[in-house]
């Protein structure tokens, strides 16, 4: 029993991680520039599908997919954040100043184009694809026997709070993404660079829709254009629980829901657990209307919405 | 049906009078419209575009043998764009083109726009693949049918053919409860399983389909006291091929039992290395069915359309022309209550893939014979051929 419940603790660990990646990534964006940017997803699946040739009718022929680990990893995040960088360059940036409501739209058309193009190019059956097979197998810790890639996402996801943590707090760039955040007017009459600002906010977003491609792959083993909006519904609740623009908030957030998630999935009877999400979203309403700025939110924010 | 023929008569006598413009000038006696309101585009389309395309060569042959009771077949397809609005209006334009039955999209909810408003013009609809026991008389209304088999009847089959074939006696069912094709096969095996000596399910659990990982299933499943025989896995590509890599990967070896939705072997790469993966089939297009026909018809699709079927609704479509055209031809007329009469009184009436069996009340298959397939050296292959030995009631496909 201890063991499962072991067991179990990683396994809504290594679920909070890609949620968090991706409420991380939306976060940012919004913290700079009051969009919440539905493309997200959309960007998790282009990720996933630049691994492949398009080949259609679902057969799978890689091409990126087939080089060594060390250099597709950087090649995969550095599409990635081409991509995201692209969206503000062609798009976004021409929107400055629109309503929020304007830009929310305009990401979702964006996703919705995005995710025509992968169809367009690889039709619409999902692709197999094989990614790093040996992170699948289990290594024992003690007497628990977790897959290797649950301490891998484990691990890659803290590794990149950590850097985006410093980066934030350590460099002049992230000092001024921080004042944008805090209050982007202002910020920019004293001189920060607004355009670059968003564009890193951007590219970082991209960065972390790359590593959660990367991470859910190996676990499912199939490309899909569809991959990234479960995970992109969730992390943007995340980011909305965890206060629209603290991104501690949509991290911590984004772990929770993975908890509450995997909990219910262990606790409920058999005949509510097709129901799973709808319980995970009732917790979620109940959180709103107890602190409608969610949980982690400083007061300003409700002046500022 | 009176309407629709004045119509014609007015419109061929406007032609001859001189009276309608050059555009208008096809031959109208000869000619019987088959309408297809179908997904050309959008995520149904991977499911509609072969088994229309089975249906179109289907219509081929019959109009290469000199039609149906002398009329050409001219077949009139509308796309739905996988959008139940745009379902809805390519229903209405087909039947205001007249077409003398209407083909609709697999997917019970896809389809039933269209297949309700040619019931409530009393036009004869076919489900290309819906495994729904709603998509005939309970849900649409008594000119609906489906040219598939219920989910039911494929978990019923690996139910009864694990527990003949591979001795098994403890099975545990794994639901993907996104779609109800998944919970109907489940609920099949569920109903058979335990019929039998010494059967047992021993657990159950659910997930959806774009669930990233399953991780807490799995550990639900260890966490008996013993591995199930079998774990019948109720789920679609991708979730399906997902769940078998991540099973595979948590050292779990029970076979895994699935229905006809994961046959072939283009995602095999999700889990390299796969075995005991018993899945089934309608028909085999790799060469290797039992039947000479099936493998013949997989040739000639090939020779139209450049490469084999992909999936099983291929089939499908093939046999849904293929009974609507026989029951025509019994009934001597296209007339929708004349052919309803004969298309409901077929019993174990020779397809493509075997007897066939409607009823004024079922009408669609529930006990038909079934390829059991399983993967061998990274590829599928036909094992066995299977058919359950009691019929589904009807009121446990109605049950929910």
């Amino acid at each position: 029993m201890m063991l499962n419940l072991a067991q179990n603790l990683i396994d809504a660990l290594s679920l909070g991680s890609i949620y968090a990646l991706t409420a991380l990534g939306i976060g940012m964006i919004f913290s700079v520039m009051r969009l919440v940017n539905f493309a997200q997803g959309n960007y998790i699946a282009f990720c996933a599908f630049a691994l492949l040739v398009p080949a259609g009718e679902g057969i799978s022929r890689p091409f990126i997919g087939l080089l060594p680990g060390w250099a597709l990893v950087p090649v995969v995040i550095a599409l990635g954040m081409l991509l995201a960088m692209a969206s503000e360059i062609l798009l976004f940036r021409h929107l400055r100043g629109a309503q929020p409501a304007t830009m929310m739209i305009a990401s979702f058309g964006l996703g919705s184009a995005l995710q025509n193009l992968l169809l367009m190019l690889f039709g619409s059956r999902p692709i197999a694809i094989n990614l790093w097979p040996a992170l699948t197998q289990p290594v024992m810790i003690g007497s628990l026997m977790v897959p290797r890639l649950q301490l891998v996402i484990l691990a890659v996801t803290a590794l990149a709070l950590v850097a985006l943590t410093l980066f934030l707090r350590r460099t002049r760039f992230g000092t001024a993404m921080r004042a944008s955040s805090e209050n982007f007017l202002m910020a920019r009459m004293l001189g920060v660079p607004a355009d670059r600002v968003i564009l890193v906010a951007f590219g970082i977003s991209g960065a972390l829709a790359a590593t959660a491609s990367l991470l859910t792959l190996p676990q499912t083993g199939i490309a899909d254009i569809r991959m990234g909006d479960g995970i992109l519904l969730v992390a943007f609740v995340a980011t909305v629980v965890g206060g629209l623009g603290s991104l501690t908030g949509a991290v911590l957030s984004a772990y929770l829901i993975g908890l509450v998630s995997v909990f219910l999935q262990i606790a409920l009877p058999l005949a509510a657990r097709p129901y799973r999400d709808a319980f995970v979203y009732a917790a979620v309403i109940a959180v709103l209307m107890l602190k409608p700025d969610g949980l982690f939110s400083a007061d300003r924010r409700s002046q500022r919405i | 049906m009176k309407g629709k023929i004045f119509l014609r008569r007015l419109a061929t006598a406007c032609a001859g009078a001189g009276i309608a413009s050059a555009a208008v000038a096809p031959a109208f006696a000869e000619e019987m419209k088959v309408g297809f309101a179908i997904a050309q585009s959008g995520w149904m389309e991977a499911y509609d575009k072969g088994a229309t395309q089975a249906a179109l060569l289907a219509i081929e042959e019959i109009n290469a043998k000199g039609g149906l009771l002398g009329q050409t077949l001219k077949p009139v397809i509308e796309d739905t764009r996988t959008d139940l609005a745009r379902a809805a209006q390519a229903g209405q334009t087909l039947l205001a083109d007249g077409v003398g039955v209407m083909i609709v999209s697999c997917d019970y909810d896809m389809g039933s726009p269209v297949a309700l408003a040619a019931e409530s013009a009393g036009i004869i609809s076919i489900f290309l693949c819906a495994a729904d026991i709603k998509a005939g008389v309970q849900g649409i209304g008594p000119h609906s049918y489906s040219a598939s088999s219920v989910a039911n009847a494929e978990g019923a089959t690996m139910a009864e053919w694990s527990y003949t074939k591979r001795k098994a006696r403890t099975g545990y069912v794994l639901v993907d409860t996104t779609i109800q094709y998944d919970r109907s096969l489940c609920a099949g095996f569920d109903w058979m399983f335990p019929q039998f000596d010494g059967a047992k399910v021993v657990g159950e659990d659910t997930f959806k389909n774009g669930d990233t990982s399953i991780a807490s299933q799995i550990t639900r499943i260890k966490a008996l006291p013993a591995q199930p025989d079998v774990i019948m896995l109720c789920s679609y590509i991708p979730g399906a091929a997902s769940v078998a890599r991540q099973l595979r990967a948590a050292g779990i070896t029970s076979p895994i039992l699935n229905g006809t939705a994961m046959d072939g072997d283009y995602w095999l790469d999700s889990a390299p290395g796969l075995k005991d993966f018993v899945g089934l089939a309608k028909g085999s297009f790799r060469g290797d069915d039992p039947r000479p026909d099936v493998n013949a018809f997989a040739e000639r699709y090939k020779a139209k359309y450049g490469a084999l079927p992909v999936n099983q609704s291929v089939f499908d479509g093939y046999v849904a022309i293929q009974l609507w055209a026989k029951a025509v031809e019994k009934a001597g007329s296209f007339d929708s209550e004349a052919v309803v009469k004969v298309l409901d009184s077929f019993k174990d009436e020779p397809s493509l893939l075997g007897p066939r069996t409607f009823t004024p009340d079922v009408h669609i298959q529930t006990q038909i014979p079934f390829l059991v397939t399983d993967i061998v050296d990274g590829k599928s292959k036909v094992i066995d051929q299977f058919t359950i030995s009691k019929n589904i009631p009807l009121d446990v496909l109605l049950a929910k």
